[in-house]
């Protein structure tokens, strides 16, 4: 895995990273087959919710705070504030009209 | 503006492309994204959707004419957002350079999704422009080079895809059953 903006949240990053990818690797198949009602889902999606808080919670909370302090360190705050606010992206790009231009 | 678009097949179902898309970086064949950094990440309880916000730090040396125009330096950073929808099979990125990005944006978008045969396709597009009136030929030549620059990257980031996914998968196949994947 990549190293993080800062060496000191490096070591934060990697635990981070590694438990967010075994908690994927766990949901990401039984989610796609969950797909037989809404109802199903919302109670599978709800119950991985959880338990991505309660296993990685703590480490992301630490993580976040040194990388939060890393972006405003190299300067990035300003760019990413305004990024956000040109595009805060908050919705799956696909519930917008398609950005494919005629060819 | 420059336009962009590209697309392949992975051989490789959707959901194991989408948990090789977290061991991308680092790549030796994209030796220049150094860093990587989730800065914002939210799993929705009712739908199950994935947001990501990313930021990637890549060293790039860019050619002295850029520096001395607009101070940019060997450090670039870009913002990105990802969702990935199981319910839909889907995965969209969308990204935006951060450094520089008062003259010109470069705006990324990726979608992977299901392909027949238990592939996944992925579609790749990218929009370079400068952003405000500026003395012309410097603009164009800005805009020339960020997207001979994306072009390059694009290429290395889909072979250097390819290897994490066959090194991540046809290992692990070969590990449970004891045999090569079968192709």
């Amino acid at each position: 895995m990549a190293q993080s903006l800062t060496s000191e949240c490096t070591p934060l990053k990697l635990e981070y990273d590694s438990c967010f990818n075994s908690w994927f690797e766990g949901y990401l198949e039984p989610a796609v087959s969950a797909s037989a009602s809404s109802e199903q889902r919302a109670k599978y999606s709800k119950e991985k919710a959880e338990e991505y808080e309660s296993k990685c919670g703590k480490i992301w909370a630490s993580y976040r705070a040194c990388v939060q302090k890393a972006v405003k360190e190299k300067g990035l705050n300003d760019l990413l504030d305004q990024a956000r606010e040109e595009n805060p992206l908050k919705e799956p790009p696909s519930n917008q009209s398609s950005s494919v231009p005629p060819s | 503006m420059h336009y962009f678009s590209q697309s392949c097949t992975y051989d490789h179902s959707w959901a194991r492309v989408v948990i090789g898309m977290w061991h991308k970086y680092p790549n030796p064949h994209c030796s220049h994204v150094v860093t990587v950094d989730v800065v914002d990440r939210t799993i929705n309880p009712e739908t199950g959707i994935i947001r990501t916000e990313r930021i990637l730090g890549c060293k790039q040396r860019a050619p002295i004419w850029i520096v001395k125009l607009f101070g940019g330096s060997e450090d670039a950073f870009v913002r990105e957002i990802s969702f990935v929808d199981p319910s839909t099979q889907t995965t969209t990125i969308s990204s935006i350079n951060l450094s520089l990005s008062q003259f010109a944006t470069c705006n990324e978008n990726i979608k992977y999704a299901p392909a027949p045969g238990g592939r996944t396709i992925f579609t790749q597009t990218a929009e370079i422009q400068t952003r405000m009136t500026m003395w012309r030929s410097a603009a164009d030549k800005l805009e020339g080079w960020l997207a001979q620059r994306f072009e390059q990257n694009a290429q290395l980031g889909k072979v250097g895809f390819t290897d994490v996914l066959k090194k991540l998968w046809d290992e692990a196949n070969e590990r449970k059953e004891g045999v090569p994947a079968s192709s």
